[in-house]
């Protein structure tokens, strides 16, 4: 994969983002950025799959609702897609946040629409997430693999198959390998 | 064709010693065989040689032994079960009494394996305040959102959203009840005192009693295997001697009754066993439906009828079958699959017994109390080809033209390393490789902190750590001619060298005399795996470790602590480079 990217590819913000000009992000306003997070051309970000209703809480205003939460150094490949699932809840249909957590890695062309990502996790390529998975930390997904919808996988796991099964265990020793420091400073830029 | 990753995997030196042997007090570890280049040269594509080759991630390091642990030769102890689903802890005594399964409402869809999620099958409420209905109390059944199967097709609905463990045991395919052990435990005990009462029930069909009294009913495989523990246990507790002090059975090495038979085997008669054996009958084997025995159907009609009507897309796949533990030939026959729990395992390493790895005991946490990782003791080696390839090349190797790589040692120890690579001129095989490492004696940094190095030299420009090589910019700046004893490139903890290759030509046909030994007695098709270049190599790390903290405090006093003392490390790895062209 070149990280040599042509003159203003990227945007960088303060907090160290590297968004590409050519991602298309919607409803920007719900979506948190951890900080030093690469998100790559051709990614899309559902900003705009909100609550459709606020819970009867009426200290919650309309405009506090986080759609997608990301956190920080996670790497958002080419053409992958970030949405937060939705499902009919007590007759009403309603999206529920995306949460995403550190060091997290997802391949190109890879479809996201789980609840819960935990931190180090590496997401292979054309992927599919179904909606309502939690994913908890250190876990590998292979590529072309399908989670099922409200799968639960737990922490060190390999995952692979349509529909996805665990197929392994992270060892110790690769616990280091993924994080993804090294991978956002080689990113070049804009 | 798929681009190739050049890998490296290292040979644990589990498989070489027979026995393992216990190194207390020894300083050096013990030396491998293959310390000689000559005999006994690693062969990768031995069949053997393919269990004990690992990426260095998944190898462990003792350091009692000095030596590396793969996952073969390490002992696994439980520290926690969970279940993978719910990852909900279940204690070990509960794993021992109600199985290896979750028993709570996790389950897996029969047919694809997915998770299953309990809903009810009551309308969802409609119309205004809908959102603020009460909790849905209809029937329960449980679904699977991959493949939409629903464990209405199997005739099962739920009363309560929980439990759904319990609920499921009693309820059949098809919604009739099973009996539970209770019931069947009070079942036999009502039969047994009618049967005992007529000797002709046996062969009449027809029920006195409210319960079925058919001695060739059709028991569900739970009944049967109840029943005829039952009938076994009752057959043991007849046929066993009964001792003087009225023990029955055998009940170990500590009763009376044993301690004659095992006297009796020394003394070459058994006198006491005699006496004992004419007073009891032997064992029989159940005779009818209610000790258990199940004699199968002569025709199988039903299932031919079934399998004729419905088709071959209603009986259930190997995988499926393979899923259930009764026999379900069917698609309607299939129950869903409760998980199977996970452990969180702990690793010791077999020959000293010291902990190598323990993760915490709470499911939630993945912290390790105790991690000792091979990639903290020894040095790592990474591959890159010398030229970066062009983009429109292939990414094969062209056969006997040399090609240079570059190994990178990068040392994850506080003390700097003497590092000593050899390998064989040829690769062992049927198409020999020739390879020739440039700089086989290399000595690289201690992984101190970058802070302590620039203090160190703040005058030099000192080259800056092993980001640098990342770029390809660099890769093009290093332009200078590889030589035969110096090291490519320098940093603060690692060393590039480089080592030349000359791929083999596949060819199985050519002049005698240009062909290997092996190629004389084997002239086959190029086998799989045969047209990877892998390179043998074994290397020797040497250093000065520090002595531990025990032994410093022997005698001599703060003298001692001073002692360091060399230590060596010797393994052989292989290295997977390319793969080349077929010409």
């Amino acid at each position: 994969m070149s990280k040599k990217q042509p003159k203003g590819e990227y945007i960088e913000t303060d907090t160290g983002n590297k968004v590409s000009r050519r991602s298309q992000i919607i409803g920007t306003t719900n979506i948190i950025l951890g900080g030093k997070t690469v998100i790559q051309a051709e990614v899309i970000i559902r900003g705009d799959l909100l609550r459709t209703y606020p819970p009867s809480n009426p200290s919650e205003k309309q405009g506090n609702t986080v759609a997608v939460a990301i956190g920080r150094y996670c790497f958002f490949s080419r053409g992958c897609e970030l949405r937060p699932p939705g499902k009919l809840y007590k007759g009403q249909f309603s999206h529920y946040p995306l949460k995403i957590a550190d060091h997290v890695f997802v391949g190109p062309s890879s479809i996201i629409e789980a609840a819960l990502i935990g931190s180090h996790v590496n997401i292979g390529a054309s992927v599919v997430v179904g909606k309502f998975a939690i994913i908890k930390d250190y876990v590998r997904i292979l590529d072309g693999s399908v989670v099922p919808p409200n799968m639960v996988i737990p922490s060190f796991s390999v995952v692979a198959g349509r529909p996805a099964r665990v197929v392994g265990e992270i060892a110790e020793g690769e616990v280091d390998g993924m994080d993804l420091r090294e991978v956002y400073r080689g990113v070049g830029n804009a | 064709m798929a681009s190739f990753t050049p890998y490296t995997y290292f040979k644990c030196p589990c498989t070489d010693a027979s026995i393992p042997s216990r190194n207390l007090g020894d300083e050096q570890p013990p030396e491998t065989e293959e310390n000689s280049d000559d005999d006994r040269t690693f062969d990768p594509r031995a069949p053997r040689s393919n269990y004990s080759l690992y990426p260095l991630e998944h190898l462990l390091y003792c350091e009692d032994c000095h030596q590396i642990r793969c996952p073969r030769c390490v002992l696994d102890e439980i520290v926690t079960w969970y279940c993978p689903n719910c990852l909900f802890e279940v204690p070990s005594s509960t794993v021992k009494s109600e199985g290896n399964r979750c028993t709570r409402s996790c389950f897996q869809c029969p047919i694809c394996v997915a998770p299953l999620s309990v809903s009810s099958l009551e309308a969802p409420p409609q119309g205004l305040g809908a959102e603020l209905a009460s909790q849905q109390n209809g029937p329960f059944v449980l679904n699977c959102a991959y493949c939409m199967w629903s464990s209405k097709e199997i005739g099962i609905q739920f009363e309560k959203p929980n439990g759904i463990f319990a609920q499921l045991a009693k309820i059949k395919n098809g919604g009739l009840p099973i009996l539970t052990a209770k019931d069947r435990r009070k079942d036999r005990e009502e039969r047994k005192r009618d049967f005992s009462g007529s000797s002709a029930a046996e062969e009449s069909q027809e029920s006195e009693a409210p319960i079925n009294l058919d001695p060739n009913e059709r028991l569900d495989p739970e009944s049967q295997f109840s029943n005829l523990k039952a009938f076994y246990q009752t057959q043991m507790a007849e046929s066993s001697p009964v001792s003087a002090l009225g023990f029955t059975g055998d009940y170990g090495y500590g009763s009376p009754g044993a301690l004659s038979r095992i006297m009796g085997l020394y003394t070459g008669g058994s006198f006491a066993d005699k006496k004992s054996k004419t007073k009891s009958g032997t064992m029989r084997e159940a005779r009818d439906a209610l000790e258990g025995l199940q004699i199968d159907p002569l025709s199988s009609d039903e299932a031919i009828t079934k399998l004729r009507t419905e088709g071959w897309e209603s009986t259930a796949s190997a995988e499926q079958r393979h899923e259930q533990t009764t026999h379900t030939p069917f698609l309607s026959d299939l129950r869903p699959i409760a998980y199977l729990l996970r452990t969180k395992r702990s690793k010791r390493c077999k020959t000293c017994r010291h902990i190598l790895s323990k993760p915490e005991s709470k499911v939630q946490t993945t912290r390790f109390r105790i991690r000792l990782v091979a990639l903290n003791y020894i040095p790592s080696i990474t591959i890159k080809p010398l030229q970066p390839p062009l983009p429109t090349a292939s990414p094969l190797l062209a056969p006997l033209k040399p090609v240079q790589f570059l190994l990178t040692f990068k040392n994850p120890l506080f003390d700097s390393v003497k590092v000593t690579v050899a390998t064989p001129a040829k690769t062992p095989g049927r198409f020999p490789t020739k390879v020739t490492v440039l700089c086989p004696q290399f000595e690289v940094g201690a992984n101190t902190d970058v802070w302590d190095e620039a203090l160190r030299d703040n005058h030099k420009s000192s080259s800056l750590s092993g980001e640098k090589r990342r770029t390809k910019a660099e890769a093009s700046e290093g332009q200078h001619q590889a030589e035969a004893g110096k090291v490519w490139e320098r940093g603060r903890n690692w060393v590039s060298v480089v080592v030349e290759v000359v791929p083999p030509s596949l060819r199985i046909g050519g002049s005698e005399w240009l062909k290997s030994e092996e190629m004389k007695r084997d002239s086959g098709n190029v086998r799989d795996g045969e047209e990877v270049v892998e390179i043998p190599v074994f290397v020797r790390v040497e250093w000065e470790g520090e002595v531990g903290g025990e032994e410093s405090g022997l005698g001599g006093g703060g003298k001692e602590k001073e002692v360091r003392e060399k230590r060596e490390l010797a393994y052989w790895c292989v290295l997977g480079l390319g793969k080349v062209a077929v010409d």
